[in-house]
């Protein structure tokens, strides 16, 4: 069963001659498990993709379905709550909290939920991303490519439906991004974690079990 | 008389706001002591806290009750699994010496005056042993790893002489074909089960020999990163489209383009499952026409 399913999405941007259509039509559905892949150059509409994958926008018309809601049934606070339960966000520039060591930002969005965080669970994430030593230490003591690794295993702990990841090597260099990808992908095999990911770069997304490309709003398949 | 209803009114409303202060006390008590029960539950460690005749124990008894029969059918199905499992490793265990006599013979038949009609079939029966042979290997082989017969048994280490051993085993079959196959020299180490590793990669290896033309390369490669370092076994076949790339990971999936060449499908599975197996992952990379690499990550620590 699909985890993640969007029917005839389209955004469009202004009306008349200065409309633009980010999104034309857009039918994609990714199976729970799967890590996929979004490529596409920029102004392809990948990030507004990403943006209505997440809920962090509305379409024009279509549907977006993420564990078997859809997203436009649900009003802003819903949403709100909806997205900190069922997805997991890895940004290109990580968007940790300074004031918080590894540890509370890993644990942040569970307890901004108000639960506990299941010990057995993260202490198993942390020990997969290399963070045992870290975790008393403060993200900008950090390097780009360990403070992404946080990012990853905060999205993580949370057990999201889905992790949605915009680009998630784009401050990093060519051999941390291999890290990185590396780690995004042994954590979704090990933890059975739905990855889409957003990238322009074909090496990065060649690391995915599926490759989805995107070009003028529209999904195009190539052989 | 205005007073005294007066002071009814206040007495009434000091009485309802008190009911519907202490009513959103216990609904938020019952509330916490559910919100506890199931957090037991999901640390597996709940058991029944109270046993009186309010609506609150009877709930506890009930999803005790649940969890009980929620427990029972997880390990049914665990159950049903291994058995599965079991019966995989069975079959496969069992047919080996069959076929491994059926190939005797078949040498044996070969080996005796035939017709050029019995000779062909001989030689053909042979191939096609050959081919059951090299199926019943591998399943016995992914069998055991799924079963938990064989463990892979990581530890640190360098990766040459791995490699080395592996790149040795198909010099002669490289050499045979024309194809230059290079190992190019590394000091890197990383965490991993030799013996498996070793098969994993020789997967590769035979692919890659398999699928490139006489006269093309293949290079085994070490790049190392911080926290994985990646084989890359790179040939300059025919590659593969982008639209197979997942699926050739695929238990028996093999390529249309692939029919002609031996194979089973086997091999690449069973490469994934032993890279998956030690904390790492395998991916290809290719463009048709020019080749593919195929990389197994390897963790470092």
């Amino acid at each position: 069963m699909a985890i993640l399913e969007t029917r005839g999405l389209r955004k469009i941007y202004g009306s008349g001659d200065t409309e633009v259509r980010a999104l034309d039509g857009v039918d994609l559905a990714v199976e729970k498990g799967e890590f996929a892949a979004v490529v596409g150059t920029s102004g392809s509409g990948k990030s507004t993709l990403l943006h209505m994958l997440g809920g962090l926008d509305r379409p024009t018309s279509g549907s977006v379905t993420v564990d078997g809601r859809e997203l436009s049934t649900l009003k802003d606070e819903e949403l709100t709550i909806f997205r900190r339960r069922k997805i997991g966000f890895v940004f290109q520039n990580y968007n940790l909290v300074p004031v918080l060591n590894v540890y509370e930002n890993i644990v942040l969005p569970i307890q901004l939920d108000g639960g506990q965080p299941d010990k057995g669970y993260t202490d198993q994430i942390i020990e997969t991303l290399g963070l045992q030593s870290k975790l008393k230490n403060l993200p900008n003591n950090l390097s780009g490519g360990q403070q992404q690794r946080v990012a990853i295993a905060r999205a993580l702990a949370a057990k999201p439906a889905i992790i949605l990841a915009d680009e998630p090597t784009g401050n990093l260099d060519s051999r941390t991004s291999q890290d990185v990808m590396s780690l995004l992908k042994v954590t979704s095999q090990r933890f059975a974690q739905t990855i889409v990911m957003i990238t322009h770069n074909e090496e990065i997304a060649q690391m995915a079990d599926r490759i989805i490309r995107i070009e003028d709003g529209r999904i195009v398949v190539r052989g | 008389m205005t007073e005294i209803i007066c002071g009814t009114a206040v007495v009434i409303a000091i009485f309802a706001l008190a009911a519907a202060v202490w009513n959103r006390h216990r609904a938020k008590r019952i509330l916490k002591n559910l919100d506890r029960m199931l957090d037991a539950a999901m640390a597996g460690t709940f058991t029944e806290q109270d046993f009186d005749e309010s609506l609150l124990s009877a709930v506890e008894s009930r999803f005790a009750h649940y969890l009980a029969a929620n427990a029972v059918s997880a390990q049914k199905l665990q159950e049903e699994k291994d058995k599965i499992k079991t019966l995989i490793a069975d079959i496969s265990h069992q047919t080996k010496t069959p076929v491994a006599n059926i190939l005797l013979y078949t040498q044996l038949l070969s080996e005796q005056e035939l017709s050029p009609e019995g000779r062909d079939c001989a030689a053909a029966l042979e191939g096609q042993v050959e081919k059951l042979r090299a199926l019943v290997d591998a399943l016995v082989k992914t069998s055991r790893l799924e079963t938990g017969i064989l463990a892979l048994h990581p530890k640190a280490g360098p990766l040459a002489p791995m490699l080395e051993e592996a790149v040795a085993q198909f010099i002669p079959k490289a050499a045979e074909k024309g194809i230059t196959l290079t190992l190019i020299p590394t000091d890197t180490s990383a965490v991993f089960d030799p013996k498996w590793t070793a098969e994993a990669v020789c997967n590769l290896l035979d692919n890659a020999v398999k699928y490139t033309p006489s006269g093309g390369t293949v290079t085994v490669e070490v790049i190392s990163y911080q926290m994985f370092c990646r084989v890359n076994v790179t040939d300059n076949g025919p590659g593969i489209p982008e639209s197979e790339r997942a699926k050739v990971f695929q238990r028996f999936y093999r390529s249309p383009a692939a029919y002609e060449t031996e194979g089973v499908g086997i091999g690449l599975y069973l490469a994934r499952q032993i890279a998956e197996g030690q904390g790492g992952c395998i991916k290809v990379s290719s463009r048709p026409g020019r080749g593919c690499c195929f990389s197994i990550y390897l963790p470092r620590s």
